[in-house]
C-alpha cells in the first residue's frame, strides 16, 4: 500500500518547484548489469541530494555504439528485472533512463523511459535517427512515430533524445501543447577546438538556449562522459532558463551529478511578458 | 569558402582539453582491455614524445615502459633525445639494439636489399620488439603515428603503424608540436625537424618533397573539409605539392584498413557483423 500511496503523491501532486539532478555518467558499453549497478549508485547520490527528477544520458543502461549488439541488449520495460529495480530503487523520484527497447513485433527504439511511483510512466521513442557521418542508428533502430508528453508532479513534461532536439519542431510541439519543462538525454560524440569550450558542445548549447527562449520553456540537457571506439563523450549536461540563459553546466569529460531547483512559475512570469507561443499562427500562407 | 591564411588557424586545439580527453582515452582503453599499462618505442622524436607524455599523463610513470630500439646506423643524437624525453617524464628507457637480428637476415638472405626494404625490416622489427615486451607486461603497445604521416601513407605497414591503441592518430603534425610543447617535451625534440631515421641522413620533409605545415593545410582542406585538388590549388597551394598529397593520400588508404578479407558468407567478420572492440 505504501507504494501505491507514494505512487499516488507522485502523481497527483502538481507542483512548481522542483529539484532536478543531471547524472552525466559513463555508461559500459553492451553491459547492462555493469550499468544497473552505476544507476543505481547515481540514484542513491541523487537521493542524498533531495533530487526530485533525474535524468540520465542516452541509451544510458547499453552505452551508444551498439552497432551488431544492438539487439543482444534490447529489453521490453515491462517484463524486464533490470527496469524493475530501477522503478523499485526510486519511487519517490522521477528518473528518465536510456535503453534498447523492443517492442512486441520485435522492433528496437532507442528509447527514454520515464519511471514513477514505481511505475513507467512514459516511453519515448527517438524520433530522428541520425544515420551519417558517424551516426549508424537508422541500420539498427526503428524510428519512433508518436510525440508523446510525459507528466511530472502533475506538470506537462517534455522527453526528447539527442537528434530529436537538432530538428526544432518537436519541442515546439511539447511546448505549444504545455510543456514548461523540456529534458533532453543525449549521447554526444565530442570534438576538441581551438577554444575551451567543445565545438560540440557550442552547438548543443545554441540549441538549448534558442530553445529555451523561443519555446519560453525551462531546457535540461543531460549528455554522457567516457569512451567508446576512439570516440569521446563530452559532458557539459546543463539547465537553461525560459527565456535562454544558462542557470548550471557540469563540466567536460568527467562524472558529475548536475543539481538545481527549478520553478516551473518561472516560465508562466516569462510568457505573460513574452508571449511568442500564445502568437503562435498556423494560418499564414505561402511560400509557394 | 576557407581561405589559406584561415587553415592554420583551425587547426589550432585547446591543448588543456585535448590532452584531458586523450589522457582519458588512454586510461580508458587500458583498462577496458585489463592492462597492466602501456608500452612504447621512444626514438627521440616528438610523436613518441607526445605519446610518453599523455600516457604518463595517463597512468603515472610506473605503468608505462619505454624502450629505445636502435639500428647501428641511427643518429647517435636520437639516443640523447629518447633519453632526454624519458628523463623529463620520469620513465626508465631500456635500450634493445636491434642491429643483430637484422643484419643476420639481410646478410644472410638478402644482402642487396636497398634502404627502403631495410628501413621497413627496422620498423617491423621495433614492433615485435615492442609486442613482444607487451606481452611480458601484460600492457598494450602504444601508437605513435599521427595524422598527417597516416594519410600519406608515410609508415610501415606492420611497422611503425602497428599498435593497440594510437592517442595522436588524428592529430596532424603541427598539432602534435602543438601539445608537445604544451605538455613540455623538451625543445630540442619539439623543434628538431622530423625523420624516420632509418637511415643516416634521412628527413621526412626532403623525403616527402614538401613541408608539414603545408602537407597539414591541404590534408586538411582534401580530407576534413573535401575540398577537390583543384579547389585546393586555387587557394594559393603549389600545384605539385597538392597533386603529389593527392596521389598519396589515395594510393596509401590501404594502410588505414589493415584487415580486408574476402567476403563468402553473409556475416563476414567487420563487413556484415560490426562488433565494437569495447
Amino acid at each position: 500500500m505504501l507504494a501505491f500511496r507514494i505512487a499516488m503523491t507522485v502523481k497527483s501532486e502538481r507542483r512548481s518547484k522542483i529539484k532536478v539532478g543531471l547524472a552525466q555518467i559513463d555508461s559500459r558499453l553492451a553491459d547492462l548489469e555493469h550499468n544497473l549497478g552505476h544507476h543505481l549508485e547515481w540514484i542513491a547520490n541523487a537521493r542524498a541530494e533531495g533530487v526530485e527528477l533525474l535524468l540520465f544520458p542516452e541509451l544510458s543502461l547499453t552505452g551508444y555504439r551498439l552497432l551488431h549488439l544492438t539487439p543482444r541488449v534490447a529489453l521490453n520495460p515491462s517484463q524486464s528485472p533490470i527496469i524493475a529495480a530501477l522503478r523499485e530503487a526510486a519511487p519517490e523520484m522521477a528518473v528518465v533512463v536510456g535503453c534498447v527497447e523492443e517492442d512486441e513485433l520485435g522492433a528496437l527504439y532507442n528509447s527514454a523511459l520515464l519511471l514513477a511511483g514505481g511505475e513507467i510512466t512514459h516511453v519515448h521513442r527517438k524520433l530522428y535517427l541520425p544515420t551519417y557521418g558517424i551516426f549508424q542508428e537508422g541500420r539498427f533502430f526503428s524510428e519512433g512515430r508518436r510525440l508523446g508528453m510525459a507528466k511530472l508532479f502533475g506538470n506537462p513534461f517534455g522527453v526528447l533524445i539527442c537528434e530529436d532536439f537538432w530538428h526544432s519542431d518537436p519541442a515546439e510541439r511539447l511546448a505549444r501543447q504545455g510543456a514548461k519543462l523540456i529534458g533532453v538525454i543525449s549521447a554526444s560524440p565530442g570534438r576538441v577546438g581551438p577554444g575551451p569550450m567543445p565545438p560540440s558542445q557550442e552547438a548543443w548549447e545554441s540549441l538549448t538556449r534558442a530553445s529555451a527562449l523561443l519555446n519560453t520553456s525551462w531546457v535540461v540537457y543531460c549528455g554522457r562522459v567516457g569512451w567508446e571506439e576512439g570516440t569521446f563523450y563530452t559532458g557539459g549536461s546543463h539547465i537553461v532558463r525560459p527565456g535562454g540563459e544558462l542557470l548550471a553546466r557540469a563540466p567536460y569529460l568527467e562524472e558529475q551529478l548536475l543539481t538545481a531547483e527549478i520553478d516551473l512559475r518561472e516560465v508562466d512570469r516569462l510568457r505573460w511578458r513574452l508571449p511568442i507561443l500564445a502568437d503562435e499562427r498556423s494560418d499564414i500562407e505561402g511560400p509557394e | 569558402m576557407i581561405r589559406k591564411e584561415d587553415v592554420a588557424q583551425r587547426l589550432l586545439l585547446h591543448a588543456p582539453l585535448a590532452v584531458a580527453a586523450l589522457a582519458d582515452f588512454l586510461r580508458d582503453g587500458v583498462e577496458n582491455a585489463g592492462a597492466s599499462g602501456l608500452v612504447l618505442g621512444l626514438s627521440g622524436g616528438v610523436d613518441s614524445a607526445l605519446a610518453a607524455a599523455l600516457a604518463t599523463r595517463a597512468l603515472g610513470t610506473e605503468r608505462v615502459h619505454a624502450y629505445y630500439l636502435p639500428y647501428k646506423s641511427s643518429d647517435p643524437r636520437s639516443a640523447i633525445d629518447a633519453a632526454a624525453v624519458a628523463a623529463n617524464f620520469g620513465l626508465a628507457l631500456r635500450t634493445i639494439d636491434i642491429t643483430p637480428q637484422i643484419d643476420a637476415y639481410f646478410d644472410a638472405h638478402e644482402p642487396d636489399a636497398d634502404r627502403v626494404r631495410r628501413g621497413n625490416k627496422m620498423a617491423r622489427e621495433r614492433m615485435t620488439v615492442l609486442y613482444d615486451q607487451s606481452r611480458r607486461h601484460g600492457a598494450l603497445v602504444l601508437g605513435t603515428s599521427n595524422k598527417s604521416e597516416i594519410l600519406l601513407g608515410y609508415t610501415t605497414v606492420f611497422g611503425d603503424n602497428a599498435s593497440a591503441l594510437n592517442p595522436i592518430g588524428d592529430l596532424y603534425k603541427q598539432q602534435v608540436w602543438q601539445l608537445a610543447r604544451h605538455l613540455g617535451v623538451p625543445e630540442q625534440v619539439a623543434s628538431k625537424r622530423p625523420s624516420a631515421d632509418l637511415w643516416p641522413g634521412q628527413l621526412s620533409e626532403n623525403e616527402l618533397g614538401f613541408d608539414y605545415p603545408t602537407a597539414d593545410e591541404v590534408l586538411y582542406l582534401l580530407f576534413d573539409q573535401g575540398l577537390s585538388g583543384e579547389e585546393v590549388i586555387d587557394r594559393g597551394y603549389p600545384a605539385p605539392v597538392v597533386e603529389k598529397i593527392v596521389r598519396l593520400e589515395r594510393n596509401n588508404r590501404y594502410k588505414r584498413r589493415l584487415m580486408l578479407l574476402a567476403r563468402l558468407s553473409s556475416s563476414a567478420i567487420n563487413l556484415d557483423r560490426e562488433m565494437p572492440r569495447d
